[in-house]
């Protein structure tokens, strides 16, 4: 999946990065991490699905893992 | 063979078998399919994503004999890994999907009959060397060296049975059109090859129809459905019509164009239709690259968004059927090219 | 490929490079965030939700978004290098 990609690029240019999924892609994920040698790079797994949330409740969901994502992007 | 390793079950292990025995590849039988292509064996085709394992000529050419394909297949199974790299069909994509779309191989020119390429009856189903092992060289690759595994890094829910195997060429003695390339500029001598990212097919079975204007609403129902895609997105379609169906519309003296433009115009679904059930989401309505408006129960939503997007094809045996392959969201576009025989 | 087997074994992988971890800044306060959004439904808003909320409470100073044309497809190069010009760490998603 391409945010994998995305995030990876990041990295490269010394700009770190995360990527935000879904947890049936989890995975797939972790093959594509592997496979663009960043083997174990930490993401953030929401559940799934989300598509059928609404706003309001994708930003509730959201705001659950925040501290998480900050933690995969600082010392 | 080595006496201790079977090679059957070696092969049958792997991760990226696709549950089929392969033909094993050794020296001798890589080097005899290579004769197959007069390209660099070294030369490199370009790397099959996610896996980004670079496909060359001669890893194809193994792909090839592990599918059973003959020597002269190569050029086609060449071909087709060329043109599925393009960036506009996405494989990357395609590898990931929940969906189980597979790339559908028409290969259309004189190679295709040459090599004993099938379009008339039984094309899409087992019996036809050429038509199997060729579609299976190219999966082999994307779940090998591109790692399109399940349950890996492919998330497809059912897969499909067309993720074995999917080419076949148009049935060139029973239609009464132009072929496929031919339609789309190509000249008669011409090898192409068109894929398109596309479901195992369904049928519209109408033994009732005698002209045209019913048929093609029976065909148009079938390229519609509150769980396609093709309803929610841009999205291809490929429409085998069988020859006795094809024939219904010639002998009425419509073309080929105009039998596109009629099932264009006549497949989709009015919002009442499409919103009780489904993927019917207002946001994905309004994100279509046409003017749809989602709060008007009578706003007919066309199946085909843009004309190049229905691959209409002549293929099957005799028989009161069409073929529809329903398409993917994933943003794929059909590709066509020549390939070097 | 060749081995003692008597025939090939074409099954691909290893030999990948490793990249390394860029590294981390000890605090995000006053820092540039990237949201490289893919368009997948939902995106949009997890994204902003997850900006909005750094800023509040880490104290990052300002969100660039970008959208990519496609969620199946990577992001340019070209789009990359621009978002890595003006930020200090990215978030990309939704990936599933």
């Amino acid at each position: 999946m391409c945010s994998v990609h995305d995030t990876v690029e990041f990295e490269k240019r010394g700009i770190p990065s995360t990527t935000i999924i879904t947890e049936a892609f989890k995975k797939a994920a972790d093959f594509q991490f592997r496979g663009k040698g960043m083997q174990g790079h930490p993401y953030v797994q929401l559940p799934h699905p989300v598509s059928n949330l609404q706003p309001g409740e994708i930003r509730e969901l959201t705001l659950r893992f925040v501290d998480e994502v900050a933690t995969h992007l600082k010392g | 063979m080595n006496e201790r390793v079977d090679e059957f079950e070696f092969f049958l292990e792997k991760d990226w078998s696709d549950g089929f025995p392969v033909v094993t590849p050794t020296e001798e039988r890589i080097a005899r399919m290579l004769t197959g292509t007069k390209r660099n064996h070294d030369e490199v085709i370009g790397p099959i994503p996610p896996g980004m394992e670079i496909a060359t000529v001669r890893n194809v050419a193994v792909h090839a004999l592990m599918a059973g394909c003959r020597l002269e297949y190569l050029p086609v199974v060449l071909g087709a890994t060329e043109l599925m790299l393009r960036d506009e069909f996405n494989v990357n994509g395609v590898q990931g999907t929940m969906h189980g779309v597979a790339p559908m191989m028409i290969v259309n020119g004189p190679y295709a009959a040459e090599i004993g390429l099938h379009g008339g009856n039984g094309c899409l189903g087992p019996g036809f060397r050429a038509n199997a092992t060729i579609g299976r060289a190219i999966r082999l690759i994307l779940m090998n060296l591109g790692a399109g595994i399940p349950g890996v890094s492919s998330m497809t829910i059912f897969g499909m049975p067309s993720r074995f195997t999917y080419c076949l060429t148009e049935n060139v003695e029973d239609g009464p059109w132009e072929s496929l390339s031919a339609s789309k500029g190509y000249l008669p001598d011409d090898n192409v090859i068109t894929m398109a990212m596309v479901e195992s097919p369904r049928f519209c079975f109408d033994d009732v129809s005698d002209e045209p204007d019913r048929l093609l609403i029976g065909i148009a129902d079938t390229m519609t459905s509150m769980g396609s895609w093709n309803m929610h997105a841009r999205s291809d379609m490929v429409v085998a019509m069988g020859p006795q169906h094809a024939g219904i519309c010639a002998n009425a003296g419509w073309s080929r164009a105009d039998v596109h433009r009629r099932l264009c115009e006549l497949a989709g679904r009015k919002v009442r239709d499409l919103k009780g059930g489904g993927n019917w989401r207002r946001e994905r309505a309004l994100a279509l690259p046409i003017d749809v408006d989602p709060d008007d129960d009578d706003c007919f939503v066309p199946t085909i968004k843009n004309p190049e997007d229905l691959q209409l094809i002549v293929a099957g045996g005799w028989g009161p059927c069409t073929a529809v392959c329903h398409g993917w969201s994933g943003g794929s576009r059909a590709v066509h090219g020549k390939y070097q025989v | 490929m060749v081995n003692g087997l008597g025939f090939v074994d074409p099954t691909a992988g290893g030999g990948k490079e490793i990249i390394l971890l860029a590294p981390r800044p000890s605090n995000l306060s006053g820092k540039v965030v990237g949201l490289l959004d893919n368009t997948k439904e939902q995106a949009d808003i997890i994204l902003q939700t997850i900006g909005d909320a750094l800023c509040e409470q880490y104290g990052v100073e300002r969100v660039i978004i970008r959208r990519k044309e496609h969620y199946s497809k990577p992001a340019t190069d070209e789009m990359i290098d621009e978002m890595a010009k003006q930020v200090d760490v990215a978030i990309a998603g939704l990936g599933g």
